[in-house]
């Protein structure tokens, strides 16, 4: 036992000693409710932020790595798309599992920190830029009412957390011990640095306009049809944050931070195995991440591009079906299944009986799904605004693949002239434009 | 329009997405395995007869099958006069360079480029153009230069290799297919009738001086 774990890594003494903590304590906290009782429940009921920042900052976690999984997945597949190839399609249905064998591989990876590196530093890089990437996602208003806090300020937190991912960046580069490292950490710190400027100012003058940081009322404010968004009337503002975003997540055309094709992965460079992978999968949170802003700054938010008439409340009362309730639920699976079934084998000789039965299974298990999450749709408007912030959201995420399959590589000069010389400009028109536009429809 | 600047980005993705929707060009290869095109013919190999001799006998019958025309080769004539090849002059002079055959274990042939004497070429060119260029009417074609030269020469042949587009060695079997078709100049034929009139006038003084020293032996039956 000893010695089994002296052989794990450092992450994995790490990982095989807080779960068994983390263990003990949740059912610390279980026994204490259950023992402790009415006075514990009443504590928690008045420091609801408490609750409320646990169950975010665990669904955040929680749901950072399948983003990251399915975000990586959707780049594969998209990208081999474009180029007339077909992608991942080995493991699991249409190669959907392959992200998250990638994933299982890189945790199986020898984790390496090469001689004379700063151990420490080295260790916590990775740590910062995740943990910057997913504390963002903590203050996304992702539907009416889900979100992890309401900050007045929650436009310049993201920005301030934002802005972490270069100190872990130059982390990395500085610890590495390796003067390619270095280069690497301190090229991505210049870019990241330089579209910091134009992305905040471009939003200024959306803050002039809406009149709060806060990113949940800037999504309330954009209620009604589509045209109250907010990308309508600072297009130009848009246009800058998107541009600004695409760098400042290190996606193509601004990858030059690990340019896999050019140098040697930058400051990543001396980076192996799941250490390497937290730099991966934070380059793909933060995708999300800046879509999400995106969508909620300009693009509505949660909200529907048309007034939409929820909640419908279907009110079907299962009580009142008494013993047609119990019979519903024993005869109505199997009777859909071999209705469903029925079709395939009908129709083709080839399709044995116990094909058609799994199909039908399939498809009835799909119609269930696509029911109850209409149902849920129409019933409650945090699962619509859910939704829909999910769904623009992924449309975001989608153009920046798109941009990936489509776009070359830009020059460090490049890029550097790009922001300096023209987003900087176009966001301070922005600024000034919109403020005078403020000051002479108020007058 | 092209001035528009984010024009050829918007450009670009507009290929990208349309490529989205477009069939793929992938093959699962294990699973799926695409038929081998139909002229496939599998790979080229000479074959050695049982004394361990190349069994190719220079016959461009393969060259001639071949539906890509992928096989050039070359070689001298059944009657050691000329050397003829199948296909680009270049790459056969290629193959056929001297270094090349010694290192391939192969006999240097001594005839590489035999000497064939140049002609004028504006009758042929005429010919030519009376048939149009045809190499469908090749033996007509041969027919007339004959008439004009009076045998078929090297040079004329290459001509019409060159004009026609038809392969050297086709004109080549065409032409010593037939019988009334030449090689040489006709004066070099009767020359050899009147060798072969009198070598036979020879042996018959050969026998008949024979006949003579045997007298006696023999019965008068030859006369």
């Amino acid at each position: 036992m000893a010695r089994s774990f002296g052989r794990l890594t450092l992450a994995g003494k790490i990982l095989f000693t807080v779960i068994p903590i983390l263990l003990v304590l949740t059912g610390g906290l279980v026994v204490l409710i259950v023992v402790g009782g009415k006075p514990i429940v009443d504590f928690l009921a008045t420091n609801m932020w408490l609750v409320r920042f646990v169950v975010a900052a665990t669904l955040v976690l929680l749901t950072s790595v399948p983003t990251a999984f399915l975000i990586i997945y959707m780049e594969m597949k998209v990208i081999a798309l474009m180029n007339l190839r077909i992608g991942p399609d080995r493991v699991g249905p249409y190669g959907s599992l392959l992200s998250v064998v990638h994933g299982l591989k890189v945790l199986m990876k020898e984790d390496f920190s090469p001689t004379g590196s700063d151990r420490l530093v080295f260790t916590l890089a990775p740590v910062v830029v995740y943990m910057s990437a997913v504390m963002t996602l903590m203050v996304l208003p992702v539907a009416p009412t889900i979100f992890g806090a309401d900050f007045n300020i929650g436009l310049l937190y993201v920005f301030a957390i934002g802005g972490l991912t270069v100190v872990g960046l130059l982390m990395a580069g500085w610890s590495s011990f390796n003067k390619y490292s270095l280069l690497g950490g301190l090229r991505s710190a210049a870019q990241v640095i330089s579209y910091e400027i134009p992305l905040t100012l471009s939003v200024v003058g959306l803050l002039l306009l809406a009149g709060t940081m806060s990113l949940n009322q800037l999504a309330i404010n954009q209620a009604g049809w589509f045209t109250n968004w907010y990308v309508f009337q600072q297009p130009l503002g848009a246009l800058i944050f998107f541009i600004a975003a695409t760098a400042e997540a290190n996606r193509t055309p601004f990858d030059l931070t690990e340019a896999d094709s050019e140098i040697v992965a930058g400051f990543a460079t001396e980076y192996s195995g799941m250490r390497f992978g937290f730099f991966f999968f934070a380059e793909y949170v933060n995708v999300f991440v800046v879509s999400g802003l995106i969508v909620t700054l300009f693009f509505g938010g949660w909200n529907a591009p048309f007034p939409w008439p929820w909640p419908l409340a279907l009110n079907i009362d299962l009580g009142s079906m008494g013993l047609g309730l119990l019979f519903a639920i024993l005869l109505v699976p199997p009777i859909l299944i071999l209705a469903l079934a029925a079709p395939f084998y009908v129709a083709s000789s080839a399709i044995k009986w116990w094909q058609a039965v799994i199909l039908g299974f399939v498809l009835f298990n799909l119609l269930v799904i696509v029911a109850i999450t209409g149902w849920a749709f129409i019933s409650w408007d945090w699962v619509a605004g859910l939704l829909w912030f999910l769904g623009k959201s992924y449309v975001f995420v989608f153009i920046f693949v798109w941009m990936r399959g489509t776009l070359p590589r830009v020059r460090i000069d490049q890029l550097m002239g790009f922001a300096w010389k023209w987003l900087l400009p176009a966001s301070l028109l922005n600024l000034f434009v919109t403020a005078a536009a403020l000051v002479v429809v108020h007058k | 329009m092209s001035s528009l600047p984010g024009i050829g980005i918007v450009k670009g993705m507009a290929l990208t997405l349309r490529r989205f929707f477009e069939p793929k060009a992938t093959i699962k290869y294990p699973e799926v395995r695409i038929d081998v095109p139909h002229k496939f013919r599998g790979r080229l190999q000479l074959l050695y007869d049982e004394y361990g001799t190349l069994k190719c006998e220079t016959c461009f019958q393969c060259a001639q099958a071949c539906p890509i025309e992928c096989i050039d080769m070359g070689g001298v004539d059944t009657k050691g006069r000329y050397h003829i090849h199948w296909g680009a002059p270049e790459t056969y002079g290629e193959r056929r360079e001297e270094s090349a055959l010694r290192r391939s274990g192969r006999p240097v042939p001594d005839q590489a480029y035999a000497h064939f004497d140049p002609i004028h070429p504006e009758a042929l060119v005429a010919i030519l153009e009376r048939f149009d260029f045809d190499p469908k009417r090749m033996l007509e074609i041969l027919e007339a230069t004959q008439a004009e030269y009076g045998h078929l020469p090297v040079a004329a042949l290459k001509l019409i290799s060159q004009r026609t587009g038809a392969w050297y060695a086709m004109i080549y079997g065409t032409a010593t297919y037939y019988r009334h078709l030449r090689f040489e100049p006709p004066a070099a034929e009767p020359l050899a009738a009147a060798a072969a009139d009198t070598r036979a006038s020879r042996e018959t003084s050969f026998l008949a001086g024979l006949d003579a020293s045997l007298a006696g032996s023999r019965p008068a039956a030859r006369a």
